[in-house]
């Protein structure tokens, strides 16, 4: 099986924890649900990425070297 | 402006049917709308007290008039329920997914729970919640049983769109017959069954069997089940029991709040029995005001025909069943009781005939009153007609700044602007007013202090223009140097709309500068344009630091100027600039006239007879600042080089200065300053303009023709490629043509044919064009960018070439060939479009045919191309429209969910970017060069840096005087 999540065209979808996803959080002002979403299912998700959890999304981006976003897992 | 309410918040639910009542001003029971003396009938559609319409009237509800009275609610007892078609498909759900006898949702506890929690995650997350209560009706509609009484489930058909049926399977007439039928033997060795054996098999005495078998005795539920079982037959029919209204509101009547939540309806504000009608509310007379024709006739309003439908059908309903009439005559009744209301609601639902006028046109109801691009919502909330506003035609004029707009005296007269009179400008007020109305500039209205508001007419002008004071407000007409919005459609980007300053002119056209025509897209052909007079100060001031033109020179698409020299533009500083041609005192003097440069810069030198000479190059860089440096290759292989402001060597073309991207244009405007670039792109133009009518340039047909031995070649080159592909042909009949990979032996001749058709007429193009010079106008045009380009030029001159459609040579036609003139399978050039004459030389009748078939096509995909993007833009706008890049950087929609961490994921607006990969904007060098360029000490600069506020430049017309040549000085100021 092809792990997806290793394509070179997927971005690296890391999960952080309770803390840094606080003073995100706080950094945006923004309520958990106010987040982009991303689906637990989806292959590029670690393993170990449960409902609730907050990824960081690391892009290439052609204009600044790193693009970073943020995604809440949902079922 | 005052705000009469404010809006806190708008819930939107179901209506309950004794709230109908409580609002209603009366009911309504009689279809007649005003007796023979033309008074409205109590009780009647028209009734005083749903409001007045006609003026003078009181209204017997409120007590206002006509205008400050809204108009008051009636109402309708409806003789029987009927559905309100809005609500048809939460009906049908509802009734699948709850239990006919006990009424309660057909869900476990467990799965209800499960459901409500789905729905209040999605609801929490922003997520759509439609999806789980689609997932929850379709679970409930899978129980046969209710979980709660066990009552059997039916299924629900719907036959849209006010019918609902039971569907379920009964016991069918003939069931003996089958029984029977399945018990013969057959003819594949089956030998039959007898009662005995069926009666054995399926558990049943043998005399019930027997009795079944005779008809005496109906086999239902479990004993039907066993029969069917053991003969395998099929004994029921679908019987289809229709639910009337009444039957439906029963049992809606049943379902428990707590079940409905689950099916997503609020049950504090919406009970789903509210969805069949008891009551109907009659729309105030406000609504549907009735309108008194010429002939001194009313003709009353589209919805008040409706009304009247459904209160004389009520009232025989009513009667034919006090009457006792029979339920076939009273459920046909019922029908189009429903049928009446449906079409009061909605007049366009499929599958229903449109209610129709006496002159067959289909009623407008309520629906259509919304719907749609001409409806409420598209039509009267999101675009509405404005005042200050004029729409005229368009016409160029050079002699304005690309800032400016031309605006004729008549709309001058009728748009105003607001002066707020104090002893400043006492004087100039008092004589607005007394120009009166008709003279320009004058006043149209004056408000005094009390609030009253004035007509300035001419009769009273003098007389008003005496008592004019301070605190008065004077409307007063638009003058040079007001801002204004102007507008082209269709508005599809930002510079769609722009703030121009006012210059008032005769006639009756908007002048513009030809340089904003590319973000307009608009030319002189008969193009419209609007204009918005502004009517506050801050919009104003809004429209004049963010929408005036100058501000719009850079798009947000690509980052560059859309604002630059455009066509004879580009030809003069072509003209000017190319050779570095040579000018006298007198013809240099002419060439600067219409810009700000009064003094020219010393001669390069002197000409044979002692006269001292100016270059084009050096006439050129007087336009240009003193520290710009620059150094590009333009497209047509020049290089370009700018020093010091001084244009060095290199031609000006498209490049340097063109809209969309002209190198000198674009730096100006990010290294400088718009204004700068303002400035100059106004000088360029008028210098260009002078330099094309200094050298002259004009194009004709002769301009086109070359000479007889390059005809002769063009022919040669042409003929040579006729013979090959004939070859081609040949070698196609012979079978011998090998195939390319991936292609059959067809295509691969198509390709090899349209090869070296393609080949004769570059070459065609090539022989012509070597027999052009330099000098030749059409040739000017094409190397600078100007207009057209050189393959235009060869179709004029050499050869036309191929005519295709959908990219191939031309197929379609008559069977095998293209025109009946060929012969069947002829492959040849000419039977397939291959034009070898040129545009000058004329097209003979079979190839003018080809082409207008190339250019058909062209026509068709430019046509629905424009349709197809304008729907995606409007979805597009529609989708994204409340985006919102926030102070923080991020980007947000209108509930504060991210979209985006940082604007376009860089947090860079691409106006700002450098447009060159090897110089980006250096900010402290460029704010270094300014100061320093500003100030001969170090402490003036500091004091500068410290306090001084950053001076502007919000007009043509501030600054010192209203001199404009002075205002050129300023350079960087914003
Ligand atoms: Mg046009
Ligand atoms: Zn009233
Ligand atoms: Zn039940």
């Amino acid at each position: 099986m092809v792990d997806v999540s290793q394509h070179e065209l997927v971005p690296e979808h890391t999960l952080i924890d309770e803390d840094e996803v606080e003073s995100m959080l706080t950094q945006y002002d923004v309520k958990r649900a106010d987040l982009p979403k991303i689906k637990r299912k989806d292959p590029a998700l670690p393993d170990d990425a449960a409902v609730g959890d907050v990824v960081k999304i690391v892009r290439d981006s052609r204009t600044t070297d790193k693009a970073v976003s943020y995604r809440l897992v949902i079922e | 402006m005052q705000t009469p309410k404010e809006i806190g918040a708008i819930q939107f639910g179901l209506m309950d049917p004794e709230t109908y009542r409580d609002m209603s001003a009366t009911k309504i029971i009689t279809a007649d709308t005003y007796d023979d003396d033309g008074y409205p009938i109590d009780m009647g559609l028209m009734d005083p007290r749903l409001g007045v319409i006609d003026p003078g009237l009181e209204c017997r509800t409120c007590g206002s008039h006509s205008g400050s009275c809204n108009g008051h609610f009636g109402h309708i007892e409806l003789a029987a329920p009927v559905i309100h078609v809005g609500f048809t498909k939460l009906i049908r759900r509802l009734l699948r997914s709850t239990c006919r006898e006990c009424g309660r949702l057909s869900l476990t506890a467990e799965e209800q729970d499960e459901f409500r929690d789905g729905l209040q995650r999605n609801e929490e997350l922003g997520e759509d919640w439609t999806d789980v209560l689609k997932s929850a009706v379709r679970q409930a509609r899978k129980a046969d049983r209710c979980p709660h009484c066990g009552a059997p489930q039916h299924d629900i058909k719907h036959e849209k769109p006010t019918t609902y049926y039971e569907v379920q399977d009964v016991l069918a007439g003939d069931y003996s017959e089958r029984i029977a039928e399945a018990m013969q033997p057959d003819d594949e060795g089956d030998g039959g069954v007898s009662p005995a054996e069926l009666a054995e098999d399926s558990g049943l005495d043998v005399s019930r069997v027997n009795d079944i078998l005779s008809g005496e005795f109906r086999p239902v539920g479990e004993d039907r089940k066993k029969i069917e079982k053991s003969l395998d037959v099929d004994l029921t029919e679908e019987d289809m029991n229709k639910l009337m209204p009444s039957d439906i509101r029963d049992w809606f009547e049943d379902i428990p709040d707590e079940d409905i939540e689950t099916l997503g309806v609020d049950p504090s504000r919406s009970r789903p029995e509210w969805m069949i009608l008891t009551v109907l509310p009659v729309p105030p007379v406000t609504a549907r005001p009735s309108i008194t024709l010429d002939n001194g006739q009313r003709s009353e309003d589209d919805l008040t025909h409706k009304l009247v439908d459904i209160i004389r059908i009520n009232q025989r309903f009513m009667e034919n069943r006090e009457a006792g009439a029979p339920q076939l005559i009273i459920e046909d009744l019922w029908e189009l009781l429903q049928y009446h209301v449906t079409t009061f609601v909605d007049n366009e639902i499929s599958g229903t005939p449109p209610a129709r006028h006496r002159s067959g046109r289909p009623l407008k109801t309520l629906s259509q009153r919304l719907k749609g691009k001409e409806g409420r919502f598209r039509g009267s909330l999101s675009g509405k007609r404005v005042n200050f506003s004029a729409r005229t035609v368009i016409s160029p004029d050079p002699t304005l700044s690309l800032n400016e707009v031309g605006v004729p005296e008549r709309v001058a007269r009728e748009m105003t602007q607001t002066m707020n009179v104090s002893e400043r400008n006492l004087e100039q007020a008092k004589q607005y007013v007394r120009n009166g109305p008709e003279g320009h500039p004058g006043a149209n209205y004056v408000k005094r202090p009390d609030g009253r508001r004035l007509k300035v007419t001419e009769k009273n002008c003098e007389e008003l223009a005496e008592k004019v004071d301070a605190g008065w407000e004077v409307n007063r007409h638009l003058i040079d140097g007001d801002i204004v919005i102007f507008n082209r459609q269709p508005s599809l980007h930002r510079m769609s709309i722009m703030a121009h300053e006012v210059v008032v002119m005769p006639y009756k056209t908007f002048r513009l500068n030809t340089v904003v025509c590319p973000p307009y897209n608009a030319d002189f052909d008969g193009d419209e344009m609007n204009m918005h007079a502004l009517q506050t100060e801050e919009s104003r001031a809004e429209a004049r630091v963010l929408m005036r033109v100058q501000e719009q020179l850079l798009s947000p698409r690509f980052g560059e100027n859309i604002i630059g020299a455009i066509q004879d533009h580009i030809s003069g500083t072509y003209l000017l600039t190319n050779g570095n041609p040579q000018f006298s005192e007198t013809q240099a003097l002419d060439l600067l006239r219409a810009t700000s440069i009064d003094t020219l810069p010393e001669p390069v030198g002197e000409d044979e007879t002692g006269e001292p000479y100016w270059t084009g190059r050096q006439l050129f860089s007087e336009l240009l600042p003193d520290d710009l440096n620059l150094e590009f290759t333009s497209s047509a292989g020049d290089e370009v080089l700018i020093e010091d402001g001084r244009l060095v060597s290199g031609t000006i073309d498209e490049d340097a200065v063109g809209a969309f991207g002209g190198e000198v244009v674009d730096t100006l405007a990010k290294v400088h300053s718009k204004t700068r670039a303002r400035v100059f792109v106004n000088e360029v133009a008028s210098l260009a303009m002078r330099a094309i009518m200094h050298f002259g340039f004009s194009i004709g047909i002769d301009d086109e023709s070359i000479p007889d031995e390059a005809t002769a070649q063009v022919d040669e080159a042409i003929g040579n490629a006729y013979d090959r592909v004939n070859e081609l042909i040949e070698i196609y009949d012979a079978g011998e043509l090998e195939s390319l990979p991936g292609r059959t032996v067809d295509e691969t001749l198509e390709m090899k044919i349209m090869q070296q058709l393609g080949k004769a007429r570059d070459s065609a193009g090539e022989i012509a064009e070597d027999h052009f010079s330099d000098d030749n106008p059409a040739v000017v045009m094409a190397r600078s960018g100007a207009r057209g380009s050189m393959l235009n030029l060869t179709q004029m001159a050499g050869c036309v070439g191929q005519q295709a459609v959908r990219g191939e040579r031309i197929n379609r036609g008559y069977e095998g060939r293209t025109l009946s003139h060929y012969q069947k399978d002829d492959l040849s050039a000419d039977a397939h479009g291959f034009v070898e004459n040129s545009y000058r030389s004329g097209l003979n009748p079979r190839e003018f045919f080809f082409h207008a078939m190339g250019g058909r096509e062209g026509l068709v995909d430019t046509a629905v191309r424009t349709s197809k993007s304008g729907y995606l833009q409007r979805r597009l706008i529609n989708a994204l429209s409340e985006l919102e890049a926030q102070y923080d950087g991020t980007v947000r929609d209108t509930s504060g969910t991210v979209v985006q961490f940082e604007f376009g994921e860089d947090g860079t607006s691409p106006v700002k970017v450098s447009s060159s990969e090897e110089n980006p904007i250096d900010v402290e060098n460029v704010a270094d060069r300014i100061l320093d360029a500003e100030f001969e000490s170090e402490e003036e600069k500091e004091l500068f840096l410290g306090r001084q506020e950053r001076p502007t430049n919000i007009s043509e017309y501030a600054g010192p005087g209203l001199d404009k040549a002075q205002s050129l000085e300023v350079e960087s100021d914003d």
